[in-house]
């Protein structure tokens, strides 16, 4: 390009600082345009460690931008590492929640046409989303994310806890809402048997995988429901105060098996 | 230099999330843009950082280069802005625009003003804070805004400041001229 170069002379003592403001300044002027006087700057740059600040650079472009559920966890004070543990989970990678959503939507509409049957639909899956979403979050094959869990000390028991309240925060408010348009059955119907069914889904998980346990919950569930809407009895009859003390008591006592059991939770010990 | 991709052709590969492309972008430019930047600031570990922050921004946003002017330029632009954000978190670390070297001896003086017209003496005549804002604003192209963080001065300060060694080296280079 140009055949003017900076000099040598003046090139050490630009690097050594021993110049003066206009000489610094026409070196920098020039640096800007001449690729090959660049070059013999960098080579004198060796005070500053590039190969490390080039490895820590490389390292900050290579992670990931925190999702914005992560961003939120954050936000209400969770530390940056548990926030991406929780948030890494199936169950937020939105096609999943949409799905769900899509589910209870159509429930929720044969309920509001008005049929009986409709409504026992909707009683069928409300309860059941929120612990088939759990499970669905700590199952390996939906979550290859769970594999560097498995080899990091890290309390398994605060993980799972952590991330089936995440789980319901997300899965609660939408089952809310759908509960809140289907008439007759109050909208709470559900509540505390969805509450129950996650407890022991997490209970079961500490002898068998989640998915199983979910599994079991919910034909044990449909068989109910089943049973009940041929007794011809009215969704009414959950809102009992005696169907909702049990509930209440089986909610309790499966998450108590559960903290008591915690350190055999099968899902986060290696895979065999 | 033939055969080699130009910083243009770098910038594009960069934007294309090809991390050999940002390898050579950052070989080319990190170690003249971290001396630069360290003759605004003596803490080697802030330049160091500096030079992280400037190059993670351009991975973040590759296409700020618009296509005018030189990439060197650009870069040299986001890596001064980055040194300002770096210490206006540290107030105990002020920026440094004079030569950390002795004051020239005689004979330099006479031959800077050959070289350079009077320019290398009427700036050398300068106060230290003057010459830092013509520096920080005139040859590093900051917002007065910019410099007063880069300096720890109010704004009105690198105003006034720079009015009047304007003012001073004009006197100085018409007096040279007469």
């Amino acid at each position: 390009m140009t055949a003017w170069h900076v000099d040598d002379e003046t090139l050490r003592r630009y690097v050594e600082r021993t110049d003066s403001v206009a000489e610094g300044a026409s070196v920098e002027q020039h640096l800007l345009t001449c690729a090959q006087c660049r070059t013999r700057v960098n080579s004198a740059a060796t005070a500053f460690g590039l190969a490390a600040v080039w490895e820590r650079t490389r390292d900050a472009v290579e992670i990931p931008l925190p999702s914005p559920f992560e961003r939120l966890l954050r936000a209400v004070g969770l530390p940056a590492h548990e926030a991406r543990l929780v948030a890494v989970a199936s169950a937020f990678r939105g096609v999943w929640l949409v799905g769900v959503t899509a589910v209870l939507a159509f429930a929720a509409l044969a309920a509001m046409i008005g049929h009986a049957r409709g409504l026992w639909l909707f009683l069928a899956l409300a309860p059941l989303m929120p612990c088939l979403v759990v499970a669905f979050s700590y199952d390996r094959r939906w979550d290859p994310a769970l594999a560097p869990e498995m080899v990091t000390p890290y309390p398994a028991l605060r993980l799972v806890l952590l991330r089936t309240i995440a789980v319901l925060a997300l899965a609660l408010p939408a089952l809310l809402l759908f509960g809140l348009v289907v008439p007759d059955a109050a909208p709470f119907a559900w509540l505390l048997p969805a509450v129950g069914f996650v407890a022991v889904v997490l209970a079961a998980s500490t002898w068998v995988s989640p998915l199983n346990a979910a599994t079991v919950v919910s034909a044990g569930w449909f068989a109910a429901v089943w049973v009940m809407g041929a007794r011809s009895a009215t969704p009414a009859a959950m809102l009992q105060t005696r169907t909702q003390v049990a509930f209440l008591v089986l909610a309790s006592a499966s998450f108590g098996i559960f903290l008591v059991r915690g350190r055999h939770l099968r899902q986060l010990r290696p895979w065999r | 230099m033939e055969g080699l991709p130009s910083d243009e052709t770098l910038l594009i590969g960069v934007a294309e999330r090809d991390i050999g492309a940002f390898h050579a972008l950052y070989e080319r430019h990190a170690g003249w843009l971290a001396l630069r930047l360290g003759r605004r600031c003596n803490d080697r570990d802030l330049v160091a950082d500096a030079v992280q922050d400037t190059f993670v921004a351009v991975w973040q946003k590759p296409r700020g280069f618009r296509g005018d002017g030189n990439v060197a330029a650009w870069l040299w632009g986001i890596a001064i802005r980055r040194l300002v954000s770096r210490l206006r978190l540290r107030t105990d670390i002020a920026a440094v625009f004079d030569s950390a070297g002795p004051t020239p001896a005689a004979e330099d003086q006479v031959l800077l003003s050959v070289e350079y017209g009077d320019i290398g003496g009427a700036l050398a005549r300068l106060s230290p804070e003057m010459r830092a804002v013509i520096q920080a604003v005139v040859l590093d192209g900051l917002t007065a805004k910019e410099a007063a963080q880069l300096l720890h001065v109010p704004v009105s300060n690198v105003k006034t400041r720079l009015y009047r060694a304007k003012a001073q080296l004009r006197a100085a280079l018409a007096e040279g001229l007469s």
